[in-house]
């Protein structure tokens, strides 16, 4: 019998890797995937846990997406960017929600820093005003077919600047705008603190 | 009374009025009304003092929307470029004789936001302050005995900013143009008229 059972333990070690990661059991946000991208098979799709499901879309067919996810996610939370400087890139991410379902989507898709260029969602969801306001005034993508672009929540002279991006020079700028009687020194007053 | 200072701050009309003066400093040290610019998170710490706990209305302390009313200019917390302004204007609404009570370390040096472009870093480059509370925030205790101090002060007469904003009036004057551009009150005071 021991002799039996050991190769046993060593069989069940080896199926280990080969199965693929688990699946969800069938759950509404797998469906809600496999519909969404059974319409949509240019975009990848997954789920994340419970009630959270990401896609990551190509971004010349963004508008298109979300006109179709539209349809399930009746509701655009927010519309956040990540700066990845070395990449050279923006990542958008359209957050939506599902009231019908109660879920969370994450839309990520990712544009050249140069020339940032994304068009308007606002005629799906027309709460994209504001968050495209935020997001060009902040990191300077224009959001074509917008009409209320410009200066937004901060000074004019840092609307130029877009202070959120990763390459500002944030040290720089305080110390030209507000003196540089503010540094950090310790007691000896040699060592940089912070 | 030849031996207090700061003994001619208020011209009178009549002379002889100047005898009511310590009359006059008891009353305003015991009326403060506060004109309470929630900045920051200091605007948190104000229901505690105001309530059951620490209630500030024990020393004749008490809210007050109006800046025309107000005594005591509560300053609780950051201050940005855009609040800064109407920090200014809010400030040279208020009669005489005015002070200024500012909560935390971000107005004094910046405190956390020491390197964000923008916190305005030290606040008595633009306006006079008179009594600074240090801390992150400061527990209603410190606060109290901010209030106590201020009060302190407007007995013997050292709460001056009122007085030292009209001497220094060009040096406040320069940092904040500085810091705004020329012209900045005739153009974004004239957008504020209708509340003024």
């Amino acid at each position: 019998m021991d002799m039996n059972e050991k190769p046993k333990v060593e069989e069940k070690v080896q199926e280990v890797p080969e199965v693929e990661a688990p699946k969800l059991p069938d759950t509404k946000e797998e469906k809600l995937v496999a519909e969404i991208l059974k319409k949509a098979p240019y975009a990848e799709g997954s789920v994340r846990r419970e009630r959270r499901v990401e896609f990551k879309v190509p971004a010349d067919r963004i508008k298109e997406f979300l006109e179709l996810a539209s349809e399930k996610f009746e509701m655009l939370i927010q519309i956040s960017v990540v700066d990845w400087l070395k990449e050279g890139e923006f990542e958008l991410v359209y957050q939506l929600w599902s009231v019908s379902e109660s879920v969370h989507a994450f839309v990520k898709t990712r544009i050249p820093r140069e020339n940032a260029k994304m068009p308007t969602v606002m005629d799906i969801w027309p709460v994209a005003e504001t968050y495209e306001r935020e997001a060009h005034e902040f990191f300077g993508i224009v959001f074509e077919g917008n009409p209320r672009l410009g200066p937004f929540i901060l000074e004019p002279r840092e609307y130029e600047k877009h202070p959120l991006r990763k390459d500002f020079n944030m040290i720089g700028y305080v110390k030209t705008i507000y003196g540089e009687d503010f540094d950090r020194y310790d007691e000896s007053k040699t060592n940089y603190v912070i | 009374m030849s031996e207090r200072k700061n003994d001619d701050f208020i011209s009178y009309e009549l002379q002889e009025f100047k005898l009511f003066e310590p009359l006059f400093r008891w009353a305003r040290k015991k009326s403060l009304w506060i004109v309470a610019f929630c900045t920051g998170c200091g605007g948190i710490e104000m229901p505690p003092l105001a309530t059951a706990r620490y209630d500030f209305e024990r020393f004749g302390i008490m809210p007050n929307p109006a800046p025309r009313m107000g005594d005591l200019f509560l300053i609780t917390g950051y201050v940005t470029p855009k609040t800064l302004k109407r920090i200014i204007i809010t400030y040279e609404m208020m009669q005489d004789p005015k002070y200024v009570l500012m909560h935390g370390s971000c107005p004094i040096n910046g405190g956390v936001y020491w390197d964000s472009y923008n916190v305005v870093k030290q606040l008595d480059k633009y306006i006079p302050i008179d009594v600074a509370i240090a801390g992150c925030m400061p527990r209603p205790e410190a606060v109290m005995d901010g209030i106590m101090e201020i009060m302190r002060k407007i007995e013997d007469g050292t709460a001056d900013g009122w007085k030292r904003y009209k001497e220094n009036y060009e040096y406040y004057r320069k940092n904040q143009d500085e810091l705004f551009g020329e012209g900045w009150r005739e153009k974004d005071a004239r957008r504020w008229l209708a509340w003024i």
